[in-house]
């Protein structure tokens, strides 16, 4: 790998644009480097997870594992401080080392091209479209200067060790998503506590994704490692703890300031309309590092440790959403308190407890938190395309607090499910950290 | 000689059925006529016709007969001539008529310089042109003679009103993404432009800001203020921050959009479609929205109260109402559907609007259907719909985009043509037996607005009234205008009344089943006969 023709032409960012990524990513004029593939990939893939109708949240989180991965993989080989994930995630073998001289830059953007294309294969023309140009305009820029040997050894590289990770992807359970992850059929459960349609969409009268608690995982044993005790017990005994939460998302509501009405608005992280929870993340995570222009290996490790964690929090979670199959505030409030009850964010259509962005953001936190430092202030400029304002942070923590209680303030979740959500998020979290990224 | 006899009651009069309220509905019999009636039309294109494919259906020769423009996509549209005759099957025979233009998405039939004769207006991939009506079905453009500024963007809907003392149309149209963006396309959503009168023309366009991809729009007069507010459906694959809109158009004011505090709520779909018509029986319209796994069957949420201002809230009741046809409903391939065009008609004349949405996947995308059967929905007496597309026979699993319920062949019975992406257009003639009775009827008035577009049109038979808004717009990227069409059910007769522009309501007139009449201001029906 020849690192020299690495070039860190990164001082003209433009202002961030979609989903926090700089639009603007090298000079004119200068070959791109290898953070300048990675970071116009994620771009697009940034914009892929919001407009492929599969990409709801826990497919988003597979999807950024997988890349991050790849990334780091492509990095690490030409990067002697860094160690290999091979033989650390669960069911990833070594991978195919390059023989000849290439290019880290070619290597990546080959690399990315192929994997991409793999994950989003199922996005609409629109989309095919742009993987397309981007492949051919990013891969000219990359190949400027390259000689004819090096580009197609780098070519070669960059492929192989995509479909060596994508032939790893394929086996976890999580490859294949139908019906935009909703099962054709699905009975009912007639306790009161369990999960009920809230949605006037057909589609979503069967919860999504009931099976994604037994993906296969990254970092963490499995689905069920980072288990939580049960929610409070059921009950409409307006003196019971049950009621008593159901109550607190009642009276937030009747009460909401426009401060947490805002809170609420900029996590809502909507699939569709949004990059999804998971890519919220990982948006923040593109944000703090171009602001501290931080090094080729630190994005790497950040955006593969980042994903991965992203990805367990999200089996995790559905392992326990699935196991307790909770109702969600809605359904419990018109039972008991008003029966025409709205919650202001959309009632997600699955199990209620814990609640995934809780579980994800603390897991999350725990990641950059260790991987780029503890109270690291920044600014969150996710949402501006959105028409939604930057939002200040005092730490990674800071924010997975604030998008837990979003949770609550939407009236999507009781207060439990965002306590104990951050709890699991910190346990899968720790799973990720244990990962060693340097040698 | 099209019509062997002057249209009048005698036309099937002798075959009104029974369709009783209690009844379920009758189901149509539509027979596929495209090979014979001589139609052979594609809307062809790559990547910028994913979206439009539209039909526009007119009379533009003053025989009555309805003829139509199918937009070709990168191919030239092609105009048809109906050349069939009343009661008969279907005939068409394709004209050069100056229409024969490439780069078309979308076409609305329009009467803009109110002159009597339907002029076009051709949406395109590239400048809009509006087509002047000649004559004997020539058409010529316009868009310098109106100083009608066709822009170049990607257009793909479209809406006409007449404001209050205006006498040249307001007309609106809606953009797509810029169609430059390759990699990064989502987010360019262009601004979409409302082109207002001016003397003997148009002004410059003003743009509709915020613009979120539109593909269907409607100036409706939703609240029955006597305004009509112009309806935008927008299409989330491509907006950040849109969502569906209401837009005030106040004579001589700048557009505004409805608030929250107005009452409207954001609702954010892949939206495709507008049909309208009174579902719920309240009076007022209602709109089905279509878009992908997901179609919104809405109507006001509050009940009207006298002397109160209505709330721009919105109820979805598709799901209660059994018409999300979210998904196909014969084959194997049960993945989610992809809706477009979407019309409401009574097609077995029971008295009950139906609803036909076009179905069709955008391109290859294997996480939605690739064999998408069109729906019809027949509406039962209880306001709820049934899936009769496959027994009616127009479950057809092309790529459909555009659409129109008319009745070609003026038997009481509204035929069917659906332009289709990449495959043939088809053409379907109701061919239904034992259906209920029906009056067909078109407005005309003197001086501006001779189509009468924004009138209310009630029709009051067994113990019930049926609203019907006479609108230019709506659908995807396909329009009409000339006669309208309603179901009776058993009754051999009916009450109408119309509310014309401008809000002064006509008297309620008893009219005989079975006819086409003209109705005009002050005047009393007139039985149409050819001329």
């Amino acid at each position: 790998m020849d690192s020299g023709r690495r070039i860190f032409g990164l001082g003209l960012f433009a202002a961030v644009g979609l989903a926090g990524v700089p639009r603007q990513l090298w000079a004119q004029g200068a070959r791109p480097g290898p953070d300048d593939v990675m970071k116009t990939w994620y771009r697009l893939v940034l914009e892929l997870v919001r407009h492929t109708a599969t990409y709801t949240p826990p497919v988003a989180s597979r999807a950024f594992a997988y890349l991050g991965v790849t990334a780091f993989e492509v990095v690490a080989q030409g990067d002697a401080g860094l160690r290999s994930l091979a033989g650390q995630v669960n069911g990833l073998a070594p991978l195919p080392k390059a023989v000849a001289e290439v290019d880290q830059a070619a290597v990546l953007h080959a690399a990315m091209t192929r994997a991409v294309a793999h994950l989003f294969g199922n996005t609409g023309p629109t989309g095919q479209r742009a993987m397309a140009a981007l492949s051919r305009s990013l891969g000219a820029e990359v190949a400027e200067g390259l000689s004819g040997d090096i580009l197609a050894a780098s070519e070669v590289q960059g492929d192989a060790i995509a479909a060596h990770i994508l032939a790893w992807a394929d086996a976890d359970g999580g490859a294949i998503v139908r019906n935009m992850g909703f099962p054709m059929t699905y009975e009912k459960s007639v306790d009161p506590e369990k999960w009920v349609p809230t949605s006037a969409i057909v589609q979503q009268q069967a919860p999504l994704l009931p099976e994604w608690g037994q993906n296969r995982t990254f970092a963490m044993p499995g689905g069920a490692s980072c288990g939580l005790p049960p929610p409070p017990a059921y009950s409409e005994d307006p003196a019971s703890e049950f009621f008593l939460q159901a109550k607190e998302v009642f009276d937030i509501k009747a009460n909401l300031t426009p401060e947490q009405r805002a809170v609420a608005r900029f996590w809502s992280d909507d699939p569709m309309l949004s990059p999804t929870p998971p890519g919220h993340w990982i948006s923040i995570a593109f944000q703090v590092l171009d602001r501290d222009k931080a090094p080729l290996a630190q994005r790497a490790e950040v955006l593969a440790v980042l994903g991965i964690t992203l990805a367990d929090a999200f089996i995790a979670c559905w392992h326990t959403k699935f196991e307790y199959d909770l109702l969600r505030p809605v359904t419990y409030i018109r039972r008991t308190m008003d029966p025409k009850w709205e919650s202001i964010m959309t009632t997600p259509p699955f199990p209620e407890y814990p609640s995934g962005h809780s579980t994800q953001s603390a897991a999350a936190a725990v990641v950059l938190t260790a991987l780029i430092g503890e109270n690291v202030a920044f600014e969150d400029a996710t949402h501006v395309d959105d028409g939604l304002p930057p939002r200040p942070f005092a730490s990674f923590h800071a924010a997975a607090e604030e998008a837990g209680i979003s949770r609550l303030y939407g009236g999507i979740h009781f207060r439990a499910a965002i306590e104990r959500g951050l709890e699991q998020g910190r346990c899968v979290g720790a799973f990720a950290t244990a990962l060693q990224t340097r040698v | 000689m099209k019509f062997v006899c002057a249209v009048a009651a005698m036309i099937v009069a002798a075959s009104f059925g029974p369709a009783n309220a209690q009844d379920a509905p009758l189901i149509p019999t539509f027979v596929d006529e495209t090979e014979a009636a001589g139609v052979d039309s594609t809307y062809a294109g790559e990547w910028e016709y994913i979206v439009g494919g539209g039909v526009a259906t007119f009379d533009c020769n003053a025989d009555g007969m309805t003829d139509m423009l199918l937009a070709g996509g990168a191919a030239p549209a092609t105009f048809y001539a109906n050349v069939g005759a009343v009661g008969q099957e279907l005939k068409f025979e394709a004209r050069a008529s100056g229409l024969e233009m490439d780069a078309i998405s979308g076409t609305y039939p329009v009467d803009i310089d109110s002159d009597g004769i339907t002029d076009i207006v051709l949406l395109r991939v590239g400048e809009n042109v509006v087509m002047r009506g000649l004559g004997d079905c020539k058409f010529a453009r316009a868009n310098e003679d109106w100083g009608f500024d066709g822009g170049d963007a990607w257009s793909a809907a479209f809406a006409a009103t007449w404001e209050t003392g205006a006498d040249w149309p307001t007309l609106a149209v809606g953009n797509y993404i810029d169609r430059t963006q390759e990699a990064f396309p989502w987010g360019s959503c262009t601004d979409n432009w409302l082109h207002r009168g001016a003397a003997g023309g148009f002004a410059p366009p003003v743009a509709l800001k915020p613009s979120y991809c539109a593909l269907s729009m409607l100036f409706t007069d939703w609240n029955r203020s006597g305004t009509p507010s112009l309806r935008v459906s927008n299409d989330r694959e491509y907006y950040k921050g849109g969502q569906e809109q209401l837009w005030h158009l106040r004579p001589g004011e700048e557009p505004v959009a409805y608030t929250a505090d107005e009452g409207w709520k954001p609702l954010k779909i892949w939206g495709m479609g507008i049909a309208s018509t009174d579902v719920t029986g309240d009076g007022y319209p209602d709109y089905y929205l279509t878009s992908m796994a997901d179609n919104k069957l809405q109507t006001i949420a509050t009940p009207p109260a006298e002397g109160q201002a209505l709330p721009a809230t919105f109820t979805d009741v598709a799901f209660a109402r059994k018409a999300i046809a979210q998904r196909p409903y014969i084959g194997t391939d049960l993945n989610p559907s992809t809706a477009w065009h979407a019309q409401f008609e009574d097609v077995n004349n029971d008295g009950f609007a139906d609803l036909f949405v076009a179905k069709g996947n955008v391109w290859a995308m294997p996480d939605f259907a690739l064999l998408d059967p069109n729906n019809l929905m027949l509406q039962n007496p209880d306001g709820s719909f049934t899936e009769a597309g496959d027994k009616a026979g127009v479950a057809s699993t092309r790529a459909s985009r555009g659409a129109a319920l008319a009745d070609f062949n003026m038997d009481g019975l509204p035929d069917l043509v659906v332009v289709n992406r990449g495959e043939k257009a088809q053409l379907w003639r109701n061919a239904t037996v034992g259906g209920g009775g029906w009056i067909g009827y078109r407005l005309e008035q003197a001086g501006v607005n001779r189509q009468g577009i924004g009138a209310f049109v009630e029709v009051r038979a067994a113990g019930r009234v049926q609203t019907r808004e006479i609108t230019s717009g709506g659908g995807h990227a396909s329009g009409q205008s000339g006669w309208w069409h309603v179901g009776l059910g058993p009754e051999a007769s009916a009450e109408i009344r119309v509310t014309w522009p401008g809000g002064k309501a006509g008297e309620w007139e008893p009219l005989a089943a079975g006819a086409f009449y003209t109705l005009s201001p002050d005047q009393p029906a007139a039985v149409w006969s050819a001329p």
